[in-house]
């Protein structure tokens, strides 16, 4: 489980987060929403620890990430909302296996572990291919390949489909369902499209760097979507 | 645009020059740029021309693709073609064989990156400079900005682009230091912004550098008779 607890997190003598709460369950499909500037992007980098808590802590399981990033990289994996800027090297299979390399996986394990990859999202035909040459639905596949290759219990993903056409979007949402329900991976979904919300079973609505709502979707009520600035 | 994004990139094909150890290949660029400084007559231009083309053969490369690669270059050449038939007439010829080493320098160059995926070239870096480990540069970080480099080469190329038909779109004009001093400040910021959250996503990927390339890279026949003939061909220059 993550367990963020009175998490305050400030930038430049501006409060970002202020006072979170959050229990996110092993198996869960969470999703992050707010409006733009709500602080949700600052939120999830705090789950993976490439943000550390000014006061207050994230804890993922067990582990604080304050006291061991590393612990917490390992456990929760991350998608970034820009992929094109999470791609290290030029090939797909190369890409793929940058964070293996980090983990010093031996070669035939790398190689096995790629081609895994590869099969689950579909792209065996592109592991040769530039990825400067893909097209966005394309690198949004590597740079998801990329982190699962990690084996990672949580996933969190950043605004996913803002990127996408309609296809590569339906594609995108399928796949973090069949993680999600085939795989137990916990997905931690940040978005401020409202369709994204498909199969999320928990909601949290941020509002200027505060969590105004918590809780399962179906009691989401429209007002409070209004509040939170995702609907007029 | 698409062009543009190729420039420098790994093609894969199944070639000789794609099976050499990518060690040797660094070291061979290395012997073969020294070379090209070492040429200083019409035969020995004919000489390492031909032997450069065949060693494109060799990769399988596209001559036209090439070309195309070397687009960029094409100002440069003729810059320094105009300096000495302005500055220095007498010494024409001089200027064709600074041009054709420069010419040399890149299609080497290219023949590496072409026919080299980046993670090979990365890791033999990494072992090539390892001894550079005594004055504290870490090999690993060493070889992975040197791939990052090359692949966002072609992503500055399309910035650059974006950026410059938005600024026409919106009247630039391109002949005034104004206008190229702004796109260049407005580039800068966008690759440092892609830099920062390119190192964000190393660290999320948990980014070691102390990790070491499992690449096991051992020489083969072509490699060892590729020695052979770069060795032939020193002799024979120098």
């Amino acid at each position: 489980m993550i367990e963020i607890k009175d998490l305050y997190f400030k930038y430049y003598e501006k409060f970002i987060l202020r006072n979170i709460n959050l229990k996110i369950k092993e198996r869960s499909f969470t999703a992050i929403i707010g409006a733009n500037g709500s602080g949700k992007t600052t939120l999830a980098k705090h789950i993976n620890a490439l943000l550390l808590p000014t006061k207050g802590s994230v804890i993922v399981d067990g582990t604080n990430t304050k006291k061991d990033e590393i612990s917490a990289r390992k456990k929760v994996g991350f998608v970034f909302q820009n992929f094109e800027d999470q791609i290290v090297y030029s090939t797909v299979e190369e890409d793929i296996a940058f964070g293996l390399e980090n983990l010093e996986l031996k070669n035939n394990e790398m190689v096995r572990i790629v081609e895994e990859m590869l099969s689950k999202l579909n792209i065996k035909n592109l592991a040769k291919s530039n990825v400067n040459m893909l097209s966005s639905g394309q690198k949004q596949l590597v740079a998801l390949a990329g982190v699962l290759a990690m084996g990672p219990e949580y996933l969190v993903l950043d605004e996913p489909t803002t990127m996408l056409d309609a296809k590569n979007k339906k594609n995108i949402i399928k796949i973090m369902r069949d993680l999600n329900e085939k795989e137990g991976i916990s997905i931690i979904l940040v978005t401020n499209i409202l369709d994204d919300l498909g199969y999320a079973n928990h909601v949290v609505v941020l509002k200027n760097g505060s969590v105004i709502f918590n809780d399962k979707k179906s009691k989401l009520s429209k007002r409070m979507l209004r509040e939170a600035g995702l609907d007029d | 645009m698409i062009r543009k994004l190729s420039f420098g990139q790994y093609k894969f094909r199944k070639s000789l020059m794609h099976k050499l150890s990518p060690h040797l290949k660094i070291i061979y660029v290395i012997i073969l740029s020294i070379l090209v400084f070492a040429v200083r007559d019409l035969p020995g231009i004919l000489f390492f021309s031909v032997f450069i083309l065949i060693m494109v053969a060799l990769a399988k490369l596209d001559f036209k693709d090439l070309a195309r690669n070397m687009q960029p270059f094409y100002s440069i050449f003729i810059f320094i073609l105009l300096m000495y038939i302005i500055f220095s007439p007498a010494q024409l010829k001089q200027g064709f064989i600074a041009i054709w080493r420069f010419l040399m320098l890149i299609i080497i160059s290219l023949l590496l990156t072409f026919t080299t995926a980046i993670s090979n070239i990365a890791a033999a870096i990494e072992k090539l400079s390892k001894p550079l480990k005594i004055f504290n540069i870490n090999p690993r970080n060493l070889a992975i900005m040197i791939s990052i480099t090359i692949r966002f080469v072609p992503v500055m190329f399309i910035n650059l682009e974006k950026l410059k038909e938005a600024m026409l779109a919106r009247l630039a004009n391109f002949k005034k230091l104004k206008y190229i001093k702004l796109i260049m400040l407005v580039l800068l910021g966008r690759m440092f912004k892609s830099a920062s959250s390119l190192s964000d996503a190393m660290h999320s990927r948990m980014y070691n550098e102390n990790a070491e390339s499992r690449k096991m890279m051992k020489l083969g026949k072509y490699d060892y008779m590729s020695i052979v003939i770069v060795a032939l061909l020193v002799l024979v220059i120098y």
